[in-house]
């Protein structure tokens, strides 16, 4: 027998779930705030309303490290929400740690009908197992793109660049055409000038394709076109062909092309929804894929932004819950909601077209979003344009922005930055392996 | 004083008045930004004069988040912390100042090592403990064999749990538990003269009367320093009312103020309405300040002995 | 120092046995856990751990880049505590003389401790941007003087200026509480005995406000080494190139963000370490100079 002592500070709890005892109530903790953490808040009101089985608890966080901190120390007490919103940093820890309910698997045993093969290879791939078992529901999912200012553009006769040779060609055109302005405000990011640059141009970041065959995976892109990409942007910003624009300056890349201050901004189609909102009266703008190498076959670039875990330990009346949640938000209206709230792209070919064929993507203010569609989906993914699924990624992050910062800054060449920052984020992975020591990735 | 000194005045005033801008300044450029629009905050060059949109900017910031209400929870909270630090670090550093025993030093190290590690580092086992308050001594009668023994013997498993997630015990205990306090109050007490220790024992009053009658009132001012200092950090609590609260009934203010300045990567570049947080912080500073004016009756000279 | 002590030691156990456990509770039994990682590979989910024994901090240890990481920590520490102290300091020995307007200078120099912390983010963010605010005309005077994106020495004086001042406000309120607590009988015979003002603040007040002091030089130290990384967050990721990487950024930023328990404990260690034996060299030889009564 189990003698339990139990005080419980909470007597008001007791009292308000004896009051709502017809509804079940399941946990949902998201990461994203300000207006995209409001309109999450709105999907969950609304599904609230849509049936009166089951209630779905959101709190929202400032930034998936933040959720996905508080999840992991409320899950090792034994008090974690059923459902967790989780980044791509997070992936590897939450696989290895097998403490999930895949949603394939959750889908099948709740009979819920959800036609898998409808969501974007590109985006499941992700989030799937080497052997293609979809973990994680997918929900708001973006990719890089290339933002311009078409006016500047125009001024010069030139259209958007494909390449990165047009692009250095177009640098100089417009340098010479307007040396007061800024041409390209540049903000060091691991996601668009390292990750994505590695997917579209079919080059490894790591052995194992990118960390998914297995945990002895090392860095090799010290050794690919990726030197090169940024030996170039070192050249743009020592000619002045490109200016530093990150916060700790006082102004970020996005402020510094929405200020109609820089001409090229690279950053996620998640954000063409807030440049919409906010931006200089007297800029113009529009946005084109990332560029490619001269010569190289362009690939589909890699998802970004975040999707849904289902965490293990609860009951099954909390997962029927979730399950009716998760099918839910993977209805077409559900899917429009979103896209139409956010910059968000939609996650499934059938709500894509269905989007395309009423002319949602025709005028404003989501023209251009099909861009990051586009981007996603230029080829079918191979081994190299999967995605990572590469261990303590936050921390290879900073090793990488710290040893590019070196670079730029004329302490080292690129070359000895890549080579140590491989060098560490190799000792990152050995050691990452080591913590799961006898596991194999699924 | 008594003397009179207009060039040392004059200097005493220009040197306040300048470290009195140096403070000062960023604080302008908060009000600065509460009274413009968001357009006007975030224009290059920026405005360095105040605009006119300070009240619908206060409106906006009081309705977006829910300040009325944070107010009574993050109130209660501060309180709490403020009187249970008071109140404990000072009969602790009684303990350690004013009785002769070996414990001394390694009692006064016990707590004050707990300076030296922030939350953010020890963030899952203290979430545990939250979780459940009897978790340490759970685990030291299973590790001691106690429970299996019990269990052995009577055949009753003990299983201790309190619960302090979502309660104002789960938000206050955790932030009293830290050593300011007592280190502070050790070193006003180790000034207090030993001829009072020795008079208050000749009249044969006990070391309970002594803390009573003579500490308490001699301490007033270091009291209202630690008071203000403890309810404003208690305010501005952000990390620990975060994690332990997830039902919006207990939500602390700093944590609904930073949800107005979200985070860059969490929201898709949206610029953050500064000028609702500005508007918001210039809300929430007020209990502070009423706090900070308030304890200055107390910021008097002449303890010992004109006034006595 | 010999001091008339009461006997009943019962009394004293009784005063501190609630805050040693709550101490217990929340800090020791919590915290021994954490560190109890740092000699395992731990997973983050709980899926269990590996002993390794000293092997997370040998790996520290041999990192030149963490012992870059260490001296960044002194730097901002000494910089930060000297410039919040001595500001402090001077500002509450001269209030101190309660001249006209005294109160408004106490309420003025108090009341920035009160700020919220994304406010104040925000506000230096305008005075140190070097395109926009008060560091704009700096630059507009002499070009490119001031940009901390690229210069690591001014982005660590601009963490400093930050962190110091909101140190400043809590700094002045203890200090002016112990001005305040010296008896006016000792100032007024000092006066009377013909001190002037400078004099009887260098012979009276500054050394009976020497305990005072000698709590807030311990505390802005401990301070500027554990409780620091908001301030790095949001003004430079420990950027440009580990300039401004402290030893507490790099713990928050290996375990906090990036679920590297094991390591981010093993690096707490080290910073409890450092900080404890900083802390001992102060009482052990700056408290001797300080005279209680």
């Amino acid at each position: 027998m189990t003698f339990k002592l139990s005080l419980t500070a909470m007597a008001l709890m007791a009292a308000a779930t004896a009051a709502h005892a017809e509804k079940t109530k399941f946990d949902y903790w998201y990461g994203l705030s300000g207006d995209l953490g409001a309109v999450l808040a709105q999907t969950c009101e609304r599904f609230n309303a849509s049936q009166d089985k089951y209630e779905a608890v959101c709190t929202g966080y400032d930034g998936y490290e933040l959720v996905v901190q508080s999840a992991i120390a409320a899950f090792r007490a034994g008090k974690a929400p059923a459902l967790l919103q989780s980044f791509d940093a997070g992936t590897a820890d939450l696989m290895m740690s097998g403490q999930f309910y895949a949603v394939t698997q959750m889908m099948k045993d709740y009979n819920i009908e959800i036609n898998w093969d409808d969501y974007f290879p590109g985006i499941a791939n992700y989030y799937a197992s080497s052997k293609g078992e979809l973990f994680s529901m997918p929900f708001n999912s973006s990719t890089a793109v290339m933002y311009f200012n078409t006016d500047d553009l125009a001024a010069v006769n030139m259209p958007a660049p494909t390449t990165w040779e047009e692009f250095d060609t177009t640098l100089k055109a417009l340098k010479a055409k307007n040396p007061e302005k800024c041409a390209y405000g540049y903000e060091p990011s691991v996601w668009v000038d390292l990750e994505q640059y590695s997917s579209i141009n079919n080059v490894p970041l790591a052995t194992n394709n990118n960390g998914y065959d297995g945990l002895d995976t090392k860095y090799v892109y010290n050794t690919t076109s990726a030197v090169k990409h940024m030996e170039d942007i070192k050249g743009w910003l020592d000619a002045g062909l490109a200016e530093m624009k990150v916060s700790a300056g006082g102004m970020n890349s996005q402020e510094a092309f929405s200020q109609n201050i820089c001409s090229f901004f690279f950053g996620s189609i998640a954000n063409h929804s807030s440049l919409n909102l906010k931006h200089a009266d007297n800029l113009h703008w529009d946005v084109a894929m990332i560029p490619t190498e001269k010569g190289a076959e362009r690939h589909n670039s890699v998802v970004g932004g975040a999707s849904l875990w289902v965490l293990a330990g609860k009951t099954e009346e909390e997962y029927r819950g979730v399950a009716e949640y998760l099918k839910f938000i993977s209805t077409p209206e559900s899917i429009k909601f979103w896209v139409s709230n956010t910059g968000y792209i939609p996650v499934t070919k059938s709500a894509f077209d269905a989007l395309t064929a009423e002319g949602f993507y025709a005028a404003a203010p989501y023209k251009g979003r099909e861009t990051a569609i586009a981007s996603l989906t230029a080829t079918v993914p191979g081994p190299l344009n999967r995605g990572f699924r590469l261990g303590s990624m936050i921390q290879h992050r900073a090793e990488w922005l710290s040893e590019v910062q070196a670079a730029l800054a004329g302490q080292k060449t690129v070359q000895e930055a890549y080579d140590t920052s491989v060098e560490r984020g190799n000792a990152l992975l050995e050691k990452f392996a080591k913590t799961y020591a006898g596991k194999t990735l699924p | 004083m008594i003397e009179r000194t207009p060039i040392l005045n004059f200097v005493t005033h220009s040197i306040l008045v300048f470290g009195l801008f140096m403070l000062l300044l960023p604080m302008y450029l908060v009000i600065v930004a509460a009274s413009h629009s968001l357009q006007d905050v975030v224009a290059v060059p920026p405005n360095l004069l105040p605009g006119d949109q300070l009240w619908v900017n206060l409106q906006a910031a009081w309705a977006k988040g829910h300040l009325g209400e944070r107010f009574v929870t993050t109130f209660i909270v501060a309180m709490g912390v403020m009187t249970g630090k008071i109140v404990l670090s000072c009969i602790t550093a009684f303990g350690i100042v004013f009785f002769d025993h070996r414990l001394k030093m390694p009692i006064f190290w016990l707590i004050f090592i707990t300076l030296m590690l922030p939350l953010e580092v020890r963030i899952v086992p203290t979430y545990a403990v939250a979780a459940n308050a009897f978790l340490p001594f759970q685990t030291l009668l299973d590790l001691t064999g106690i429970t299996w023994l019990v269990n052995a013997l009577s055949g009753v498993e003990i299983k201790l749990e309190l619960n302090l997630l979502n309660s104002y015990a789960g938000l206050i205990l955790p932030l009293v538990a830290t050593a300011t306090g007592t280190f502070l109050y050790r070193q006003f007490f180790l000034t207090i003269p030993e001829e009072l220790v020795e008079a208050a024992k000749m009249d044969g009053a006990g070391p309970l009367r002594f803390l009573w009658d003579m500490l308490i009132p001699l301490s007033r001012t270091n009291i209202a320093a630690l008071a203000t200092i403890m309810f404003v950090y208690a305010w501005n609590q952000y990390l620990w009312p975060l994690l332990v609260v997830t039902d919006q009934s207990y939500a602390m203010i700093a944590v609904e103020l930073s949800r107005l300045v979200p985070k860059y990567s969490a929201t898709g570049g949206e610029v953050p309405k500064w000028h609702i947080a500005m508007a918001g912080t210039l809300i929430v500073m007020l209990p502070p300040i009423v706090v900070v004016v308030a304890m200055q009756r107390w910021f008097v000279r002449g303890l010992i002995n004109t006034d006595k | 120092m010999r001091r008339a002590y009461f006997k009943n030691n019962w009394v004293a156990a009784l005063m501190v046995a609630p805050q040693l456990l709550m101490v217990f509770i929340f800090f020791y039994f919590p915290t021994s856990q954490a560190l109890y990682w740092a000699f395992t590979l731990e997973q983050p989910w709980g899926g269990g751990n590996t002993w390794v024994g000293f092997e997370n901090f040998a790996a520290i240890l041999s990192d030149s880049y963490y012992w870059d990481s260490v001296w960044v920590s002194i730097v901002y520490a000494a910089g930060s505590t000297m410039l919040a102290m001595s500001m402090a300091l001077l500002l509450a020995i001269f209030s101190d003389r309660q001249l006209a307007g005294y109160k408004l200078y106490r309420v003025g120099m108090i009341w920035p401790y009160a700020i919220a912390a994304p406010a104040v983010g925000l506000a230096f963010r305008f005075i140190f941007s070097p395109g926009a605010g008060i560091m704009m005309f700096v630059n507009f005077l002499v070009p490119d003087l001031w940009n901390p994106v690229a210069s690591g020495t001014q982005a660590m004086a601009m963490v400093i200026v930050a962190g110091a001042w909101k140190q400043v406000a809590y700094n002045y309120i203890f200090f002016l509480a112990g001005l305040q607590s010296i008896p006016r009988s000792l100032i007024e015979a000092g006066a009377i005995d013909g001190a002037r003002v400078l004099r009887r603040m260098r012979d009276i007040q500054l050394p009976l406000l020497a305990p005072t002091f000698f709590f807030v030089l311990v505390i802005n130290i401990t301070d500027s080494f554990t409780d620091s990384f908001g301030i790095v967050d949001t003004m430079t990721s420990g950027g440009p190139s580990r300039a401004t990487d402290l030893m507490v950024y790099k713990i928050f930023n290996d375990g906090f963000q990036g679920l590297d328990y094991s390591g981010a404990a093993a690096q707490s260690i080290i910073l409890m370490i450092l900080v404890i034996a900083l802390t001992f060299f102060q009482f052990r030889y700056i408290e001797r100079k300080v005279h209680y009564t």
